[in-house]
């Protein structure tokens, strides 16, 4: 009997075919209703000698039912996952939703890389207005009114003593107006020329910086200007220094460093030189300490600026000034 | 200023190649930023710094290449013979502080006509046109000897005299008319040197002869003019009057005192040569003697400074040629007397520089200084730059590009933002000279920046815009001279309306708070809180004043329909998102130091109601009225659905919120979350007036 129930089930098993039939497999047999249930209700009247070997019987027959329902069950599970997972197939080749960030204007991208190359040297950051006293921009600087050095920066007026500052210099004044050396800061800021074409810009972008100690000398200058130009340019380029002027350093010094795009070769950006202009610097004028009230003998420094645009022109190959303030997204989407 | 090989070698005999010399001119401060061949010459486009007057000359560049190739300098033979009889002529100065010197030669019996082709060709090589002979000879010289000189037509000028002195000194006026060599009539303030004959003035001095004593094809003799003019002076008058020469370059950045006199001796021998006739005696006022500034100069700052270790020899030997006048001290240093041509030298500084420059600035070692341990910087500016970059990070993560903006805008920008007059935004910051009216003020706010940035991205098919910009803006304190400075983020998002290809896109005011928010908590600034804006430029609907502890710190909004009908932007109904907020008060807001808070013992449970209530109470009331309910089992509430439409009666909406309870002594039981949370709905109903959505 219990044989051809085993038979029934094994038939009955090969149609099952989803959740609801496995179900319904299991409680037909193992319910409390079920076939092999109501059998093991049948023992109590069969003789008791052979009770015991029937018993075995139908409890192997359930044990066997239950593990080919597990089995089952498994299958369909596994089967029905497989279907879910294909149903839910989604196209992966649509653009992310928020994949986009922004782009981080080229000239913000230079200015903090030479920011975090000046404090990794152990510099800090001071700041000063950009709408500056005359006496700042160029008295404190050792540049007096009707100086041809006025000449090198054109300078937007807000009234005879106000302008717009031409250069980040005022900041080394102000700074050491009101602290005292040893000093070690770098001053990025916004200056003003009104001098606009595919090579200037009204308003462009400067990082000043000056170091005063007792004891610093040409040496130092040329020491963190050339490890600055190669963390920032790269270890092999070659780094000159010459003569040149600046009213408020002495010695003044112009910097070029090898032309990043022809390696000295000589092309239309360096102009045939092999030689890209990137630092005007110096020792500071000792008129300069003398307008803040440091004492010139007692302290050495030198100073140092140059132009962020310049920088990013040469380094991203831009040929055009005017496309960094232009905004348009063609452009910044490079960056 | 361009000069010509061949001329230089007239003066000192080098046999470098051109290339050798370029890059020699270069490495001692006269940078050559062109070499040029014409003919079997080179030309080197040279240019000399403000300080370096004495190298506008051959003479002076080539007395630097003397110096540096240890070569001598030759001078011509300016011995004048067959000088005829002293001259009959007088010269006044009337304002010895504006020309400290005034000498004259006058040539008789002159033929002007061309000048020979040699003097053309070196003229035109360095960027002069040739005229005829008696002028081209003043130019010649001037070039040779960086020495300015006039001629003028002795026919023309009247009393037989010179009178050097303004206006204001010579006539009482305090302007007048004068017509220059170019033609142009001229307004020249009172207080410019000029040049008179007996009668009139006849020369701008230093800067332009005048058409009234110019020299013609029919002149016979001539006055040369060699003269010392105060720089300052030259330069006043040449800016007031935007007259530029050749002349007044050369005297603003100062002349050579005792070198005049060679340079007239220079030109009139040149004029006879090339123009016949007589020289005549000089005349010499010199009423104020030049004294040279002697420096004292110590051996060891010299290299203290430079970071050297030279010997006094050393040092010395750089400095061999330069014309300075050395009496050494008892080996401790110097005493320089300065030539007049190097008027640029005036302490000691300036002469270390010589020694550098001929010492070689590529033979200077490049050392790194010690480490000043315990930064000299102030603590707060470093925070400060790390949070700002943090705010840049929060908007260039979240989509939006940065854009840099010239600080500049034009009156009509806050027109277009409606800006009312008494606004502090009207408090502008003018500029004198601005490069265009549309440019004429500093920028109070940087919005219209963004907008001119938005439609020019637009008009170039550029979609889905979000620009975001940290600037200083500028407003007229009407307090101390200069305006406030504050640094800004502002930022605009603009999406075209067109389907999506996703769902659940939310609202875009919602978009940009969102990234304002998130910007703010990755700060750690809180205590936030919104109230309608009145912003004139702002849908008063869907606009908001962002405030931080209470204070206004900047907004956030729609663009009014108004003013986005004012823009220049073909879209249908562009919806226009902007905001812009103080830096100032966002870093100041930020938290500087993080307290660790254990982490919770027991469980949470989480209880969901939705409420029907006036749709005119705003979520953040709501959560307000939730969140003054006194208990301290309630550890969240928000906001996860706000429904108006089907099923819920006009004028009002179902609010969603979640509530999160845990205890921090013990887990709480259904029971007593089950009353908790009643008394919270029964609490919430009463203060809104709401009914609990079936």
């Amino acid at each position: 009997m219990s044989d051809d129930l085993k038979q029934q089930f094994l038939d009955e098993l090969k149609s099952v075919a989803g959740p609801a039939d496995a179900a319904a497999i299991r409680v037909k047999y193992l319910g409390k209703k079920g076939l092999v249930t109501a059998s093991i209700k049948t023992l109590s009247s069969i003789a008791p000698e052979e009770r015991k070997q029937a018993g075995q019987r139908i409890n192997e027959l359930k044990q066997f039912i239950e593990a080919e329902c597990d089995k089952m069950e498994a299958v369909i599970k596994n089967s029905e996952l497989k279907g879910r997972l294909i149903t839910e197939a989604i196209d992966i080749t649509l653009p992310g939703k928020y994949a986009c960030f922004g782009n981080q204007h080229p000239l913000s991208r230079v200015l903090l890389e030479v920011i975090d190359i000046f404090t990794r040297m152990g510099f800090s950051v001071e700041e000063g207005p950009e709408v500056e006293l005359d006496s700042y921009n160029f008295e404190a600087l050792n540049i007096p009114k009707d100086h041809p050095a006025r000449d090198m920066q054109d300078t937007f007026y807000v009234s005879d003593d106000i302008l717009l500052r031409t250069h980040t210099s005022p900041v080394q004044a102000r700074v050491m107006e009101k602290k005292k050396p040893p000093l070690r800061f770098i001053a990025p800021g916004k200056v003003y020329r009104c001098d606009a074409d595919v090579t200037h810009s009204p308003m462009f972008h400067q990082v000043e910086g000056l170091m005063v100690d007792k004891d610093i000398k040409f040496s130092h200058l040329k020491g963190v200007l050339s490890a600055f130009i190669q963390e920032m340019f790269g270890h092999d380029v070659p780094v000159r220094f010459r003569p040149s002027f600046f009213p408020f350093t002495e010695p003044s010094a112009e910097i070029d460093m090898g032309c990043i795009l022809c390696k000295g070769s000589g092309c239309r950006v360096c102009k045939g030189s092999g030689w890209l202009e990137i630092l005007g610097a110096g020792m500071v004028n000792p008129r300069v300490f003398e307008n803040v009230g440091y004492d010139p003998d007692m302290y050495t420094g030198f100073a140092f600026g140059m132009g962020i645009e310049r920088i990013a022109l040469v380094k991203y190959s831009i040929d055009d000034i005017r496309l960094l303030f232009e905004n348009d997204m063609r452009f910044l989407r490079q960056f | 200023m361009r000069v010509s090989l061949d001329w230089i070698k007239d003066y000192v005999k080098i046999d470098a190649t051109p290339e050798a010399i370029a890059e020699k001119l270069t490495m001692i401060g006269l940078e050559v930023e062109a070499v040029e061949r014409i003919d079997d010459d080179v030309v080197f486009e040279v240019n000399v710094t403000p300080n370096r007057a004495d190298c506008l000359s051959v003479i002076g560049i080539a007395r630097e290449l003397s110096v540096s190739y240890g070569l001598p300098l030759v001078f011509p033979d300016l011995k004048i013979v067959a000088e005829t009889a002293p001259l009959d002529f007088n010269i006044e100065i009337a304002q010895p502080e504006l020309c400290r010197r005034y000498a004259g030669r006058i040539v008789h019996n002159l033929k002007v006509g061309p000048s020979p082709d040699w003097m053309k060709k070196r003229l035109e090589k360095c960027g002069i046109r040739s005229i005829n002979n008696v002028v081209d000879v003043t130019n010649y010289v001037l070039l040779e000897f960086g020495q300015p000189l006039h001629a003028f037509d002795l026919g023309t000028l009247k009393g037989g005299m010179i009178r050097v002195g303004t206006p204001q000194a010579i006539t009482g006026e305090s302007s007048m008319k004068f017509k220059t060599l170019d033609g142009t009539e001229r307004d020249i303030p009172g207080d410019s040197l000029m040049i008179w004959d007996g009668e009139r003035p006849v020369a701008i001095a230093g800067v332009m002869g005048g058409l009234n004593t110019e020299v013609t094809e029919s002149t016979r003799d001539i006055l040369i003019e060699s003269a010392c003019f105060e720089p300052t002076s030259v330069r006043r008058t040449s800016k007031a009057l935007g007259l530029k020469s050749d002349a007044s370059y050369r005297f603003e950045r100062g002349t050579d005192i005792k070198a005049l006199k060679k340079a007239l001796e220079r030109a009139a021998l040149l004029t006879r040569e090339l123009a016949g006739g007589s020289i005549c005696g000089k005349i010499d006022i010199y009423p104020r003697q030049f004294h040279p500034a002697e420096i004292n100069v110590r051996f060891d700052r010299v290299n203290k400074l430079l970071g050297l270790n030279l010997s006094p020899g050393t040092i010395l030997n750089c400095l061999k040629g330069l014309g300075l006048d050395i009496t050494e001290q008892q080996g401790s240093g110097f005493i320089a007397k300065i030539p007049p041509y190097r008027m640029d030298i005036t302490m000691e500084a300036d002469i270390i520089e010589e020694v550098a420059r001929f010492y070689g600035y590529d033979k200077i070692p490049a050392e790194l200084p010690e480490a000043i341990i315990g930064g000299t910087g102030l603590r707060d500016n470093v925070y400060a730059t790390g949070i700002k970059r943090d705010i840049r990070q929060s908007f260039l993560k979240s989509g939006f590009t940065e854009a840099i903006n010239l600080s500049f805008m034009g009156s009509n920008d806050l027109d277009l933002l409606s800006i009312p007059q008494d606004d502090a935004r009207r408090r502008l910051v003018k500029i004198m000279n601005p490069l265009r009216e549309e440019e004429a003020f500093m920028r109070t706010t940087i919005l219209p920046s963004l907008l001119r940035n938005l439609t020019h991205n637009i008009s170039h098919g550029n979609r889905d815009l979000r620009f975001f910009e940290i600037s200083r803006v500028f407003e007229d304190s009407g307090s101390g001279p200069l305006p406030d400075e504050k640094e800004r983020i502002a930022a605009i998002y603009f999406r075209e309306k067109s389907g999506s290809l996703y769902k659940e896109e939310a609202a875009d005011f919602y978009i940009l708070k969102g990234v304002v928010e998130a910007m703010l908590s990755s700060i750690g600034a809180g205590d936030l809180s919104y109230v309608r804006s009145e912003e004139p430029f702002l849908h008063p609907g869907r606009s908001a004043d962002v405030l931080i502890g209470g204070q206004k710190v900047g907004y956030i909004g729609a663009l009014s329909p108004e003013v986005t009908d004012r823009l220049d932007i073909k879209a249908h109904k562009p919806s226009i998102i902007a905001l812009e907020m103080d830096m100032a008060s966002i870093i100041s807001a930020s938290k500087k130091n993080i307290t660790f808070k254990h982490l919770p013992k027991y469980p949470f449970v989480e209880r969901d109601t939705a409420i029907i209530l006036d749709a005119n109470i705003e979520a953040a009331a709501i959560i307000g009225h939730l969140k003054s309910y006194p208990s301290e089992m309630i550890e969240d509430i928000t906001i996860f659905d706000v429904y108006q439409g089907k099923g819920i009666e006009e004028g009002k909406k179902s609010v969603a919120f979640n509530v999160r309870y845990r205890s921090r002594e013990k887990t709480l039981t259904d029971a007593e979350v089950e009353k908790l949370h009643s008394s919270l709905v029964e609490y919430i109903k009463e203060k809104t007036a709401g009914q609990v959505r079936g």
